[in-house]
């Protein structure tokens, strides 16, 4: 076995890794990959302004909807959470589910096959990158659409909120990691299902208004889409006399685990699927296809 | 050794012709034919049907399906953006992904043929794909909904023809503006749809709009559109000041508005594309 820096005598031994050696590699490819979308909000201002002005949009006009509807007060507030977890749904998929399609475009995808490490690296780096660049939109989306809305929050356990936050990123990015390589097997449809999963999913989601309101279809929801579950979790939280939930936050939490791991599992085998193919058929270094 | 004629035609209508027909077809197969028909066709139907849900949700919530009129102002502002978010969208990624993903930019550019009729007739399959959702949108109000279409047919086809025209100058300037940006190109289209959508009264009342908005919203022609729109489908104005102004003074402000917008618009597409010939912007590709 070797180490860094100790060279090795035949290319047998060369290729005989430590386990600490796998693990640092691993650890590096994530810290790598997360790197380019963290160091990108310094970089690149006008991501920023179209991160959080897109949302923002869409937050007013559902804001203004209710207000011509004289809506309750707390609805404003729906909304303003809802177009924030939004940003991370939108996060999850063009920069996860859609981003080895465009990483196959730009020549980097066999790379990734090619380096000495797991994908899943590669997926968990972009998701602790995209997660700690859509953060910063999410809180300018609640910052800004709280200020000018002027919603009411009344949190009364914040630790609570948190912990219901982190258990629906885990399943929300493991999700996108199964996306992503069933986009890519998907080829030139990636665009389509990208779109394909906004606005239906905003509809099934309830991220405008409370999830109880579709009816029997959100038993349904609650059992397959983590971004519904964990809305319905916060809004309970964040608004506790006026969002009745589908169910108790406890359950909903429980839901959220279960849920973070069938997803990673999920996007384990997905990926071992893709990694097979990719070795026998070749077809997905083609760009285009 | 080889005869050159003292001078080059320009552009004949002929050519243009021809330029726009294969960009037809090259814009369908890129939006459709490279898709799974079934994919395609939900991707076609669901994504529009689920947005005019959304509101229809929210008005259930809050009025318990109380008041069919608003119902109606929704479904239509809702079907009808579409055309808004198709066209503007369809011009610029057009534009965008011959120049950055096929690369194909720099090649129509050289072509005798000009890069307008080219733009149009590429970014044609996604306008279409607008109306199928237009039209499904609507059918799926007045279907399920109950929304009631008395449809004025003098008054609706003058008024889809203005604001079709209008907002394709408006995707034509995107796409021109587009062709400059270094980065987040893809985002402006969605932007642009998407702040039109708050002040033109697209699902809600201009009157809701904080007060310094009303002006702009007034200048912009898919406000009128929309609002002439409602009244050649559903026999009756919007919700709020706007609904009380007489028809022909609507009719004759989506005019004016569109006369103003698309020779600016076509100025500013002559303006930008020659700064992407002078500034090498025509084979750029940023990565994005």
């Amino acid at each position: 076995m070797t180490s860094y820096g100790a060279p090795a005598a035949n290319p047998r031994e060369a290729a005989e890794w430590s386990t600490g050696r796998v693990v640092r590699s691993n650890l590096r490819a994530v810290v790598g990959r997360a790197y380019p979308r963290v160091i990108g909000l310094t970089r690149e201002p006008s991501w920023i302004f179209f991160e959080i002005l897109l949302p923002f949009l869409a937050v007013s006009a559902f804001v203004f909807v209710y207000r011509a509807l004289e809506a309750p007060e707390e609805f404003v507030g729906f909304v303003v959470i809802g177009g924030a977890m939004t940003a991370f749904w939108l996060n999850v998929v063009w920069m996860m589910a859609a981003q080895f399609y465009w990483e196959k475009d730009q020549g980097n995808l066999e790379l990734y096959f090619t380096a000495p490490m797991h994908l899943m690296s590669i997926l968990a780096g972009m998701a602790i990158g995209g997660l700690v660049m859509t953060s910063s939109r999410a809180l300018a989306v609640i910052g800004i659409g709280s200020l000018l809305y002027g919603v009411n929050y009344q949190v009364t356990d914040p630790f609570l909120l948190v912990a219901v936050f982190v258990l629906t990123m885990i399943p929300l990015y493991g999700m996108g990691m199964l996306f992503a390589s069933l986009f890519l097997l998907w080829g030139r449809e990636a665009f389509h299902l990208a779109q394909l999963l906004q606005e239906p999913i905003y509809f099934l989601g309830g991220v405008n208004f409370p999830l109880r309101a579709l009816g029997p279809v959100a038993g349904l929801v609650l059992a397959t889409l983590p971004l519904a579950v964990g809305l319905d979790a916060m809004r309970q939280i964040v608004f506790p006399g006026a969002a009745e939930g589908m169910l108790p936050v406890g359950a909903e939490m429980a839901i959220l685990a279960v849920m973070g791991v069938v997803f990673l599992v999920a996007a384990r085998l997905a990926l071992r699927y893709l990694e097979t193919l990719a070795r026998r058929e070749g077809r997905l270094t083609l760009r285009w296809q | 050794m080889i005869e050159r004629p003292l001078t080059v035609d320009g552009i004949t209508l002929r050519d243009a012709w021809k330029s726009f027909r294969t960009a037809i077809g090259l814009g369908w197969a890129i939006e459709s034919n490279w898709s799974d028909p079934f994919l395609f066709a939900i991707y076609t139907l669901a994504k529009p049907l689920a947005a005019a849900m959304i509101l229809v949700v929210m008005f259930n919530v809050i009025t318990g399906g109380q008041g069919n009129e608003f119902l109606q102002f929704l479904i239509v502002g809702s079907a009808l953006w579409n055309v808004v978010f198709g066209v503007m969208g369809g011009l610029v990624q057009s534009i965008l992904e011959d120049r950055e993903r096929y690369r194909m930019m720099k090649y129509v550019v050289v072509t005798p043929s000009s890069l307008f009729p080219f733009l149009l007739g590429r970014s044609l399959a996604r306008i279409l794909i607008s109306f199928i959702a237009v039209f499904l949108t609507l059918g799926v109000g007045v279907v399920l909904l109950g929304v009631e279409l008395r449809p004025n047919v003098l008054y609706l086809v003058p008024a889809l023809i203005l604001g079709v025209v209008a907002v394709m100058a408006l995707g034509i300037f995107m796409a021109g503006w587009c062709l400059q940006l270094r980065q987040e190109a893809w985002s402006y289209p969605e932007a642009i749809a998407g702040a039109l959508y708050l002040i033109s009264g697209a699902i809600f009342p201009i009157d809701i709009l904080p007060s310094f908005l009303h002006p702009v919203a007034y200048a912009f022609p898919t406000t009128w559109w929309l609002e002439a729109s409602r009244r050649g489908l559903l026999g009756h104005g919007s919700p709020g000041a706007i609904g009380g102004l007489p028809d022909g003074i609507v009719m004759l402000l989506l005019v004016v508005t569109t006369a103003i917008t698309v020779p600016l618009a076509l100025a500013a597409f002559a303006w930008f594309m020659k700064r992407a010939r002078q500034a090498g912007l025509l084979d750029m590709t940023t990565g994005s």
